[in-house]
């Protein structure tokens, strides 16, 4: 970036769960926000202005959530936006909040991201409100089926991701799926669900959210724990459907990719990137996305996983977290892949930490996999070399 | 064109989809007060009471402080309009008032419905009181509506 440097001085984010019963919409996101202020040394008066991000309103059928929600958020008297981009919502809202700070505009700026999803129906509001939602995954099936035909991946690749994300999610005190016998045979015995993607390939419905306080340099300097520094930020956008669209490879996510690459200097992502967490709702959008932005070439992608370079002990760790496949707060879940991204290179991921992570990665997409945002973090301002 | 209709060419379908709210410690808190028949509100960090309680100070942002204040049950309009001519879905089902209440104690108003009998007997300071239901489910319906305090008999 050529303006101001940006650092994220807080992260927040609730326990994921099926249901979060024991809170409102509203303590939900105090919740996250107040772990974001309190990482950050921050009070409500600190903030400058708020960025709220969530998926279809249609999902707890609040309409324009950011009404109600703005005072809940210190937002009397403040600029206040919401950003809606489907799923990758939680990864434009942070890397926009990022922008007001990157153009001078504010010196800090909260960004949250939420969903309720038990609060409502998620695949009835996908559906608009119609019957017949054949649900995410039986959208993305046949983009799946593509790649694997493409680069005759064995079947096998989708549970080792189903299983590694699970056993990452274990590390994660936050993580909403906790299953501690995870297995190649438990994923292969489960359910299908839509050809060839089983249940515990599948990510969960989840209630969370998740906050980010961005800040300037001097907001970082005053920050009690260490800055992740905002190196680079990328959205592209694509039609959902259009002749000769290769929905495998979107060319929106490759020129995401390109665009973010560039912009910090990086000409060897999968050399130049420690530690990666990307958007991964369904097990085989690992290898897909490594392809489709170029960390790896054409059939590399599930090569990796193969190897086991994608373990969190591997040579390039994908969604230590537990990624999207463990907790699925839609709206939050782009926002808490730069999130955990940011906590990687400030050193404070805990037990899910990759050893020595100085650049990382956080991805989301959204949509008919047509919505990307990318964001590169640096531990310091020149960490990629 | 005939206006006939044979109902075997009409087909009426439904469509609803039933939200869920969970409430969180501070709305639960006084809808569980609400079916003890009692109005409580909260608090905030500069000593305000909000009645309806929210979790927040809605100036600030900070959180209120922990535990419910009891107010009321009587208090005063703050600002009202007249439903001169209510539907089947108004909650009283003669002409009413629907009210701004600011409760003894509070700080904030509350909107009810004041069953007023005319409209004349309607001012910004009258002095109104809770009717109760006699089964009350903790929602903001177990007060059936107010009424100016004098008349409650």
């Amino acid at each position: 970036m050529s303006a101001r440097p940006v650092a994220v001085i807080g992260v927040g984010q609730t326990h994921h769960k099926k249901a979060r019963a024991d809170v409102s919409m509203i303590g939900l996101v105090r919740e996250a926000a107040e772990r974001a202020l309190a990482d950050a040394g921050c009070d409500w008066a600190d903030i400058d202005a708020v960025v709220l991000g969530k998926a279809p309103d249609a999902f707890e059928g609040v309409m324009q959530p950011e009404l109600f929600l703005a005072d809940a958020l210190g937002g009397a008297g403040k600029p206040m936006l919401r950003v809606h981009t489907a799923g990758s919502v939680g990864g434009s809202t942070f890397i926009y909040g990022s922008h007001l700070v990157n153009a001078g505009i504010h010196e800090r700026v909260l960004t949250v991201a939420w969903e309720k999803q038990s609060e409502g129906n998620a695949q009835w509001g996908l559906a608009g409100g119609r019957s017949g939602g054949i649900g995410a995954g039986g959208a993305f099936a046949p983009f799946i089926r593509k790649y694997i035909r493409d680069t005759d991946a064995p079947e096998y690749i989708g549970w080792m991701v189903a299983v590694k994300d699970r056993q990452n999610a274990l590390k994660n005190p936050y993580a909403h799926l906790k299953i501690a016998d995870i297995s190649i045979e438990k994923v292969k015995e489960s359910e299908m669900l839509w050809d060839p993607l089983r249940f515990l390939e599948s990510c969960p419905s989840s209630d969370g959210a998740c906050a980010m306080v961005v800040g300037s340099e001097a907001a970082a300097a005053a920050a009690p724990n260490p800055p992740a520094w905002v190196l680079g930020t990328a959205v592209r956008t694509e039609l959902s459907t259009f002749p000769g669209r290769d929905a495998t490879r979107p060319q929106a996510g490759v020129d995401c990719a390109h665009a973010l690459y560039d912009s910090v200097g990086i000409t060897n992502p999968r050399e130049q990137i420690d530690v990666a967490e990307l958007y991964v709702p369904f097990s085989w959008y690992e290898p897909m996305w490594l392809e489709g932005h170029d960390i790896a070439g054409p059939g590399e992608g599930w090569r990796m996983v193969d190897d086991g370079a994608t373990e969190i002990e591997g040579s390039f760790p994908v969604n230590p977290s537990g990624g999207v496949l463990s907790s699925n707060p839609i709206g939050a879940s782009g926002m808490l892949r730069m999130a955990e991204a940011a906590l990687q290179v400030r050193g404070l991921a805990g037990e899910h930490q990759v050893e020595g992570a100085h650049v990382s990665l956080g991805q989301a997409y959204g949509g008919n996999a047509q919505y990307f945002s990318m964001a590169i973090f640096g531990s310091t301002q020149d960490a990629v070399r | 064109m005939t206006e006939q209709h044979d109902d075997r060419h009409v087909v009426t379908t439904t469509l609803e989809f039933p939200y869920r709210r969970s409430l969180g410690p501070v709305i639960g808190g006084f809808a569980r007060a609400l079916a003890e028949e009692r109005i409580v509100g909260v608090r905030t960090q500069a000593g305000d009471v909000l009645v309806p309680p929210t979790e927040h100070d809605p100036r600030t942002g900070e959180s209120v402080r922990d535990g419910f204040v009891d107010v009321g049950p009587a208090g005063e309009v703050q600002s009202w309009t007249w439903v001169s001519e209510p539907t089947e879905r108004h909650p009283i089902r003669r002409p009413f008032a629907f009210a701004l209440i600011r409760l003894d104690g509070a700080d904030t108003a509350l909107v009810h419905a004041v069953d007023a009998e005319a409209i004349e007997v309607m001012r910004t300071g009258l002095r109104v009181v809770p009717m109760w239901r006699a089964e009350r489910t903790g929602r903001i319906t177990d007060i059936e509506c107010f009424v100016p305090a004098g008349l409650e008999g």
